[in-house]
């Protein structure tokens, strides 16, 4: 029987603010954890005996995954140390042939049924940004080499981070990291495959998860178990969670997911490519389009949200706008530039008539009185 | 406050009953045994946890069998003292959680006739008396036998050559769980969930037959119907998963324990209640009596309604003059104390209000009306997401008598409860792990949450904790203040702030090292004491929460660094179900 060690110890600390109280993995995506995805795509190719590795702000995922139908073994990984080192925490639960997969990508059942069959693989993908990556060069089908984030990149090809092995990769692992191991396979002579992937997405900085979010809506099963007043008009697949009401007058395009106990309208309007989770509050007039609202959001009448992503407990008054462009802004000692209205971290506070332009703000901000707010704002701030 | 567990179908039944047993460990874990029928009666007992020798049982046969996991009441923990308990002739076998208190008497009697007692236990007299009148019909024996017992118990029982289990219950828990040609029986609902979500709570005085596809309750000697209950809890809240403890496992599902609560709101029943009332009097245990207290200064200063809180244990003997509507706070619904303060309040035409996590306990059939707490199975012995939800609760009552003012504090509450959650105190866990003694002291609702806060610290890793007064601590204990017993002091910002600072002052001046949980970005109480912790600069209300979580995981962290058995402290049982 083949086994799975999917890896959600780390903290994803370029998805900052986003990951305060929870690994990536566990960041929300069409409502759902994105390791649901991966346990999902695994228990589809029939590989049940599942080892997750968690480390991060663990208790989180640890309750989550106790929650799931499959049965889910749990393992520690006391410091985040790097991939390798995780995968050795998982060693104990062991036994024979294994996958190796991120708990923090999203991959399809049809990749995977691709590497499952067979020994010592990787699976590759392609990838216009390969930089972020391990580049991977490839000939006959085996790889090469492995270049980890080049800055000039020789091909688009980029390592996913999903593998198959056998126990013996466990006496390779020297350093902290699976690429290396994997480079001390090629030189001692061993035959690594490269397989294609099918579908796989990753979400490095915060607004990818914008782009993972409208890709995992195109798979969300229409039903509505909350109270939708009459007169809203639904067009496309609608998903809407028990205790949720929708007040009169509004409109939701799908593909949308709304959570459990939500309080939206009269005349909100949802367009597609929206997630909003469970608790969120939506006052009357607003508009939210191609966004990620996380748990217990309020925002507040007449607002427009547009390409934002809201970190769980923000409170937004009324007309608060987020305004897609796009600047430069460092992450993590890089300059980027993306368009996208807004991210808010955790807890964000914002007084009537806020503008978030272009901007990443950190965990806790207060932003007092009709401000517009572009840039990097540090955890905490209260912009004046 | 042992724990009996009983399965009757089509299955092997030992590890059925091992298992049930694992699930109610947390009632007691002196000693353990089972019995069951095959052919004839096997019993298999053992000192210390199941968790530690259920091997040795797995030899026994059968399709029907009883177990029990004891909390030593009469007799010390043996294997001679642990049931299931067997007459002379060795056909009859029964388990038995409750205390029998004419025992003596019952005994001498039964020795004149010629039974010989092997244990010290009350519970030998009740199968000595079955087997007097046992003459193949158990239920018969049974019901002779149990109008000569006083006091209470909860009772399976087993013989030989037949396939039934009889089961009574008086003063004790008794839960039935129906399955599908199989019936399950314990002391509370944990064990059954993995197997049916289908209860019949048992109620004083019934009496049940029950074999694998049927059962019939007998009360006062005529068939009666019992509701069969359907239980939401899961099955996965009962399982520890990755979690070091249940106790850290229950720390964090605190948020939801309290959203849960707040969200299924107040009936109108109670509501009426509530708001009728013109004074409430609260009789509650342990950390249930904290969260009383934290009541009584909320409700009294912020919407002016006298309070009253009195101890269980004392209430039922020394009870004061009482009007006014009576509330009982209890976890399991099963404190014997809370429960006999309740009948009394009812005797005397108090209207009674129950608050309790266990749907279908002993006291929320007693009382006129009840709030169910939605905090989910907890199995840790130490409290914290029961008393979460507790507060949850009592602080809705109080934002229903003050008109709704804290709805929006109170449904934001668990966000902040999370936050606090990623607080980093391995500073002051270093600090407690390396002293002896701790004092824990606030004002106003924070006296009682430095109460509680010692209390864990009690429980969990041994240390000697005293939660006072902040004022209090000057008429006496201030002489067993030194460098090694450190203050835990609430310090959060409101009309007592500057008294505090000051006491706080006083004690550093005599060089205890103090730990205080002031609000984010206090930089002046962070300047004068030892290690400052945050807390999130919220409502009152919320402050409350969050100082108690904080204190939570000081005590779990400081039991942990001590390697303390957290879930399962010494000499502790969850459920006190002994006067």
């Amino acid at each position: 029987m083949m086994q799975a060690v999917i890896l959600a110890a780390g903290e994803g600390s370029r998805l900052r603010p986003l990951t305060r109280s929870k690994p990536k993995a566990m960041l929300p995506v069409a409502n759902r954890p994105i390791i649901e995805y991966v346990i999902d795509a695994l228990l589809e190719n029939a590989i049940r005996d599942i080892v997750v590795v968690v480390g991060y702000r663990k208790e989180d995922a640890i309750r989550h995954l106790n929650r799931l139908d499959a049965p889910i073994q749990i393992v520690v990984q006391e410091r985040q140390l790097g991939t390798a080192d995780a995968l050795r925490a998982a060693e104990p639960e062991i036994t024979g042939d294994f996958l190796v997969l991120p708990g923090d990508n999203y991959v399809n059942a049809e990749s995977i049924a691709r590497i499952k069959k067979e020994r010592n693989a990787m699976l590759v993908a392609e990838h216009p940004n390969p930089s972020n990556f391990g580049v991977v060069v490839i000939r006959k089908g085996l790889v090469r080499e492995i270049i980890e984030k080049p800055e000039d990149a020789p091909t688009f090809t980029v390592a996913t981070g999903i593998y198959s092995f056998t126990r013996d990769v466990f006496s390779c692992l020297q350093t902290n990291e699976i690429p290396d191991a994997l480079s001390a396979m090629i030189a001692s002579g061993q035959r690594v495959h490269a397989i294609p992937a099918d579908d796989w997405q990753d979400a490095i900085y915060p607004w990818d998860l914008l782009k993972l979010n409208s890709r995992m809506l195109r798979g969300i099963i229409p039903e509505i178990a909350g109270m939708v007043d009459a007169s809203v008009i639904r067009r496309g697949s609608v998903r809407i969670g028990a205790g949720t009401t929708i007040g009169p007058n509004t409109v939701i395009y799908g593909p949308v997911t709304i959570g459990s106990n939500c309080n939206i309208g009269p005349n909100c309007v949802i367009m597609p490519d929206t997630s909003i989770g469970d608790r969120v509050v939506l006052e009357p007039f607003t508009y939210v389009s191609d966004s990620l609202i996380m748990n217990d959001v309020t925002v507040g009448s007449h607002s427009r949200i547009v390409t934002a992503v809201f970190g769980q407990g923000c409170i937004l008054a009324d007309h608060t706008t987020t305004y897609p462009s796009a600047s430069f802004i460092e992450v993590c000692g890089q300059i980027q530039r993306e368009e996208f209205g807004a991210i808010l971290g955790e807890g964000v506070r914002a007084a009537p008539f806020t503008t978030f332009k272009n901007c990443i703000i950190g965990n806790g901000v207060t932003v007092e009185g009709g401000k517009t707010v572009v840039g990097l704002i540090e955890d905490g701030t209260r912009v004046m | 406050m042992c724990g009996i567990v009983g399965y009757i179908g089509r299955r092997d039944a030992t590890p059925i009953l091992i298992q049930g047993l694992k699930r109610l460990e947390y009632r007691g874990y002196d000693s353990f045994g089972l019995a069951t029928v095959g052919s004839a009666v096997e019993v298999y007992k053992k000192v210390g946890r199941i968790s530690d020798s259920e091997a040795g049982a797995a030899g026994l046969a059968g399709y029907t069998g009883i177990g029990h996991t004891r909390w030593a009441s009469y007799g010390e923990p043996n294997e001679v003292n642990a049931h299931p308990h067997i007459d002379c002739t060795g056909k009859i076998a029964v388990v038995h959680n409750g205390t029998i208190e004419n025992y003596s008497d019952l005994k001498r009697q039964l020795e004149e006739r010629g039974h010989i007692f092997r244990s010290e236990t009350d519970t030998e007299a009740i199968v000595h008396l079955i087997e007097e009148y046992y003459d193949g019909d158990l239920l018969a024996a049974v019901n002779a036998t149990l109008p000569l017992l006083e006091g209470s118990y909860a009772l399976l029982v087993i013989a030989e050559n037949t396939q039934r289990i009889v089961a009574a219950r008086d003063a004790s828990p008794l839960v039935l769980g129906v399955g599908d040609a199989e019936v399950f029986a314990a002391s509370d609902m944990t064990p059954l969930l993995e197997y049916t979500e289908r209860m019949i709570f048992l109620e004083d005085g019934d009496v049940a037959d029950i074999t694998p596809d049927s059962y019939t309750i007998y009360h006062g000697g005529r068939a009666v119907e019992r509701p069969i209950e359907l239980i939401s809890w899961h099955i996965e809240d009962t399982r520890k998963g990755g979690f070091a403890h249940y106790m850290l496992k229950e720390i964090y599902e605190q948020p939801q324990s309290f959203y849960e609560t707040i969200r299924a709101g107040i009936d109108d029943h109670v509501r009426q209640m509530v708001m009728e009332a013109d004074e409430i009097t609260l009789v509650a245990c342990g950390t249930s009596y904290h969260t009383a207290l934290v009541f009584k200064y909320l409700a009294e200063s912020l919407c002016n309604l006298p309070v009253r809180v009195e101890v269980g244990s004392e209430f039922k003997y020394f009870t004061p003059p009482l009007h006014g509507l009576v509330v009982a706070v209890s976890q399991s619904g099963e404190t014997t104390d809370t429960v006999a303060a309740l009948k009394m309040a009812q005797a005397r035409n108090c209207p009674t209000l129950a608050i309790t996590n266990m749907q279908g306990s002993t006291i929320t059939r007693i009382a006129d009306e009840t709030v169910l707490m939605r905090a989910g199975p907890e199995i840790g012995v130490a409290a914290t997401k029961s008393y979460m939800a507790q507060l949850a609760a009592l602080m809705q009552i109080v934002n229903l008598r003050c008109e709704g003012a804290f709805d929006d504090a109170l449904s934001h509450a668990h966000l902040a409860i999370g936050d606090v959650l990623l607080q980093d105190i391995r500073e002051a866990v270093d600090l407690c792990s390396k002293v002896g003694h701790a004092f824990f002291v606030g004002r106003g609702p924070f006296y009682p949450v430095a109460m509680e806060g010692a209390l864990k610290m009690k429980e969990t890793s041994y240390i000697h904790a005293e939660g006072y007064a902040a004022g209090e601590l000057k008429h006496g204990p201030f002489a067993l203040l030194t460098p090694e017993t450190p203050v835990v002091a609430i310090c959060t910002p409101g009309p007592t702030y500057g008294v505090m600072v000051s006491n706080i002052k006083e004690m550093k001046a005599r060089k205890a090292p103090i730990i205080a949980l002031g609000v984010a970005g206090d930089t002046e109480l962070a300047g004068i004491v030892d290690i400052f912790i945050p807390i999130p600069d919220t409502h009152l209300l919320v402050q409350v929460l969050t100082a108690s979580v904080v204190l939570q995981l000081l005590a779990y962290h400081t039991a942990c660094a001590l390697q303390r058995d957290v879930d399962k402290p010494r000499n502790l049982a969850k459920s006190v179900t002994v006067e």
